[in-house]
């Protein structure tokens, strides 16, 4: 299998960030309510590289070292979901979403089990929206805090060894008056892709049908 | 009707909205408001109606339409937000560019039951967007937006372009930040100055993609008016070429500063070397000047001495003969100081006799060796057999020891000098078109030597690379002038570094020349004679002693002191003069204009010119012309008995 098979034509790139945008949208609005502040959410980049590429495109952007939160999802398609902020970041997150009623200490301490809520709410909605708009199911692990740089993040991911292409797909979402931006990304193996350009392709076939 | 549809949905347009929707997705009807009606040229009979909703895509230009559908499709299936821009074939016939925006409805069990929205005409936004966009990239003006308290901006393609960063929307600041080189300040300040309105700055950054650095500048305007908090909006652009340019300006005004500098010193230099020679030829006019006059002196001095050791009885006091050889001694020595002044002042004729070179390069060892520090190791070797040349030996021995001179100064740390002499045959090809028999002298050392630049301007008159007053930088030309007007060349080869080696070239003398040397009467006898002589002298006494001795030598003798007199005397046909001995440096009429104009009149006229000091005018290149002799002053009985001889007799 070559990127060539599994590149996007225009409508199925427009089609997958519709799809998306759904997810994200559904995100970004729990995000909303739980930090309870405006929340700025771009539109998504849908690129399909390799996995340094995709690690560069996020060090380009970001020095420091990064957290993530991090569920790997399978079904019909398979793949890994981050949520990812530069590491100062995640500490304002965790603040925000307690409504600041936590003391520094406190926050410290339940850094790890805020951001993994978070994240699990987050990237759920994202992902959920996402199967149920192509019609099908998927299971996801239970969420994981990692931290690392983008080269780390973006390691192999399980079910695709020697692929060397992956989709990448990222957000950037920023919260106002909280110094909180971050990324939604996905990467999914070739094989995955695949299943998924077929999934997208009856998307379009069911909503655009013969007027297309 | 149709003029009041047009217009009414021109004021709507005006107005900014084009018609709403509301989209049942439970029943899957749509129904319309009248504007978006008129938009759709629909009856207006079909306003507030349940219509298929397929309706909403029937007049969607249809490069749009699948990708409307898509979005529908999101909003149906539970997405928040519809906010879509496409084009709609409008009633006029004309396509207009519309802002979709829309929302969902959530019903009891939060599923989306309905989609409403309002549509905008944005034609002429798209546009403005398009033209900016050309702008943008035309221009290669990158824009950004930053709102305060967001930790990210809206860019511009461009603007991440200008950057080197893949293309996006929204970057973070940090990363737009991260590129400015330290010490450079931020392109999206961490704080703004409360009162500012406008910011202005050229920043230095480190090109993401290929680590180039470049200059951009940064315009931007602070907008306060709308909400709190405000908005950084402004452009950067790329100015790395103005910034070199500017950069190139200054380097070439601080080196044109320094040019002007080694320009100006550099004529100081000449100019110093100018007053020096200029120096050196006053005191050289001065000097032989009072060569000339002490010349007439010391003959007057000399000829009397001599007329009266000729005169005197044989068993004279010894005492007296003794005391006479001592006043001859002494203005011997006069006459050589004299000599010695006019080499200096540079104005020795050529003289130029058969020498032999190996000969005259032994002699003069023993000299340069003195002459020469002790750190330097001198070594003179002549080739066996070295042919003889036509010149003027003491012109040589100045050449080369001038070139020795130099060689010592070239190696202030000790080193070799070695002079050689050797007979070289060249052919055109082989010595630069210059073919013929030569012995050639070379003085090499091992010193500093030159550099080509340096080379190529070693024989310029002036130039001297020694300190003022140290060289008169007339050596290596008067070295030059020597060597060519004696019809030979000069090579030069030096290397920075590793020294310096020049050769003089002087063609060989023809084997059927006569020694001239030999002819001349190498003493004993005198000439006599009964031939007719003028002579003229402004110097009463020197020409009162001269007449005196050609007289006792048996000539006839008339004299003249001064040109005219010279000539009128020469024009009587009752005199019949063969030989013009004349003074060279006289007033009103020289000696070689007053020879000029009696050859024009009696061609078979001799001439002896006598001179303490010939100036330029008897010379032609330095060389004395053919049928003209010179004798030099003061001159003993013997030397003018016998050139008197040699002149009538050829």
């Amino acid at each position: 299998m070559t990127a060539d098979d599994i590149m996007l034509g225009e409508l199925e790139r427009d089609a997958l960030t519709e799809i998306v945008n759904i997810g994200v949208g559904r995100a970004a609005s729990n995000l909303r309510k739980m930090v309870g502040g405006q929340v700025l959410l771009s539109v998504p980049a849908i690129e399909i590289v390799s996995q340094p590429r995709a690690a560069r495109l996020i060090s380009e952007r970001e020095e420091a070292d990064l957290v993530a939160v991090r569920q790997d999802f399978s079904g019909a398609f398979s793949g890994r979901a981050l949520l990812i902020f530069p590491e100062t970041k995640s500490l304002e997150l965790v603040r925000a979403v307690t409504h600041d009623e936590l003391t520094v200490e406190e926050v410290l301490e339940m850094e790890h089990e805020a951001l993994a809520e978070t994240g699990n709410v987050i990237l759920n909605s994202c992902l959920a929206t996402m199967a149920n708009m192509l019609k099908r199911s998927l299971s996801m692990t239970i969420p994981e805090v990692v931290r690392g740089n983008g080269a780390s993040l973006f390691e192999v991911i399980d079910g695709a060894p020697e692929a060397g292409l992956v989709l990448f797909l990222y957000i950037d979402f920023s919260v106002r008056h909280r110094d909180i931006r971050g990324y939604i990304a996905m990467l999914m193996s070739l094989p995955s892709l695949a299943v998924l350009k077929e999934l997208v392709g009856e998307f379009i076939e069911r909503v655009v049908g013969e007027d297309g | 009707m149709v003029e009041d549809t047009q217009s009414s949905h021109a004021a709507l347009v005006t107005a900014g909205t084009s018609g709403s929707w509301d989209w049942d997705i439970a029943t899957d009807e749509l129904r319309i408001d009248e504007a978006f009606a008129q938009l759709y040229a629909l009856d207006p009979g079909q306003v507030g109606v349940a219509l298929p909703t397929d309706t909403f895509f029937s007049r969607i230009h249809r490069d749009d339409r699948a990708r409307m559908r898509i979005a529908v499709a999101g909003m149906v299936g539970g997405a928040e937000l519809f906010s879509k821009e496409f084009r709609v074939h409008a009633a006029d016939g004309s396509f207009r560019w519309m802002h979709g925006r829309g929302q969902t409805h959530l019903g009891a069990n939060d599923d989306p039951v309905r989609f409403t929205g309002l549509l905008v005409d944005v034609t002429e936004r798209k546009r403005a967007e398009e033209r900016l966009r050309i702008a943008q990239s035309a221009g290669g003006i990158g824009t950004f937006e930053y709102v305060d308290g967001f930790a990210t901006a809206s860019v511009s393609e461009e603007f991440c372009r200008l950057l080197g960063l893949h293309p996006a929307s929204v970057l973070p600041i940090r990363t737009i930040n991260g590129l400015v080189c330290p010490g450079s300040a931020h392109i999206i300040p961490d704080a703004i100055d409360p009162t500012a309105t406008q910011l202005l700055g050229e920043f230095e950054v480190t090109r993401n993609n290929d680590g180039e650095r470049r200059w951009v500048a940064r315009r931007g305007e602070v907008v306060r008016n709308d909400g709190p908090g405000y908005r950084f909006i402004g452009v950067i652009y790329d100015v790395t070429a103005s910034k070199e340019a500017e950069a190139r300006l200054r380097d070439l005004n601080d080196s044109l500063e320094l040019r002007v500098k080694e320009e100006i010193a550099v004529r100081l230099r000449a100019e110093e070397a100018l007053l020096q020679s200029q120096k050196m030829e006053a005191i050289g006019q001065l000097a032989s000047g009072i060569a000339h006059d002490f010349n007439n002196l010391l003959t007057i001095i000399t000829g009397n001495v001599e007329t009266i050791g000729r005169r005197l009885d044989e068993n004279v006091d010894p005492r007296i003969r003794r005391s006479l050889d001592n006043a001859m001694k002494g203005a011997e020595r006069a006459a050589a100081l004299t000599h010695r002044l006019l080499a200096f002042s540079r104005r020795q004729p050529l003289v130029a006799r058969p020498t032999d070179m190996a000969a005259l390069l032994v002699d003069m060892s023993d000299l340069i060796t003195r002459s020469i520090s002790e750190t330097i190791a001198v070594h003179v070797h002549t080739q066996p057999d070295l042919w003889w040349c036509e010149i003027d030996q003491h012109q040589l021995e100045n050449a080369v020891v001038n070139l020795a001179v130099n060689a010592r100064d070239a190696m202030p740390d000790g080193g070799n000098l070695s002079i050689g002499a050797r007979n070289v045959c060249l052919d055109a090809r082989g010595g630069n078109g210059r073919s013929g028999e030569f012995v050639v002298i070379t003085v090499a050392d091992t010193g500093t030597g030159m550099s080509p630049e340096t080379l190529s301007k070693v024989f310029d008159p002036f130039f001297t690379t020694k300190e003022v007053g140290k060289g008169t930088g007339l050596g290596l030309s008067m070295v030059y002038g020597f060597v060519t007007q004696s019809g030979g060349h000069v090579d030069i080869q030096s290397t920075l570094g590793e020294g310096t080696r020049i050769a003089l070239h002087f063609p060989r003398m023809r084997s059927d020349q006569p020694h001239s040397s030999a002819t001349h009467a190498a003493g004993g006898e005198l000439g006599h004679g009964a031939e007719t002589i003028l002579v003229v002298e402004d110097d009463d006494d020197v020409r009162a002693h001269t007449v005196d001795l050609l007289r006792e030598l048996g000539y006839r003798v008339l004299e003249a002191h001064d040109g005219d007199t010279a000539l009128r005397l020469l024009g009587r046909p009752d005199q019949d003069v063969q030989l013009l001995l004349t003074d060279v440096v006289m007033p009103a009429m020289s000696g070689w204009e007053l020879a000029e104009a009696a050859r024009s009149e009696l061609p078979q006229l001799k001439v002896l010119f006598t001179s303490g000091y010939p100036r330029d005018a008897i010379l032609k290149n330095g060389q004395l012309e053919p049928g003209i002799d010179l004798l030099q002053k003061p001159f003993s009985f013997a030397a003018l008995s016998e050139r008197i001889r040699i002149q009538l007799d050829t």
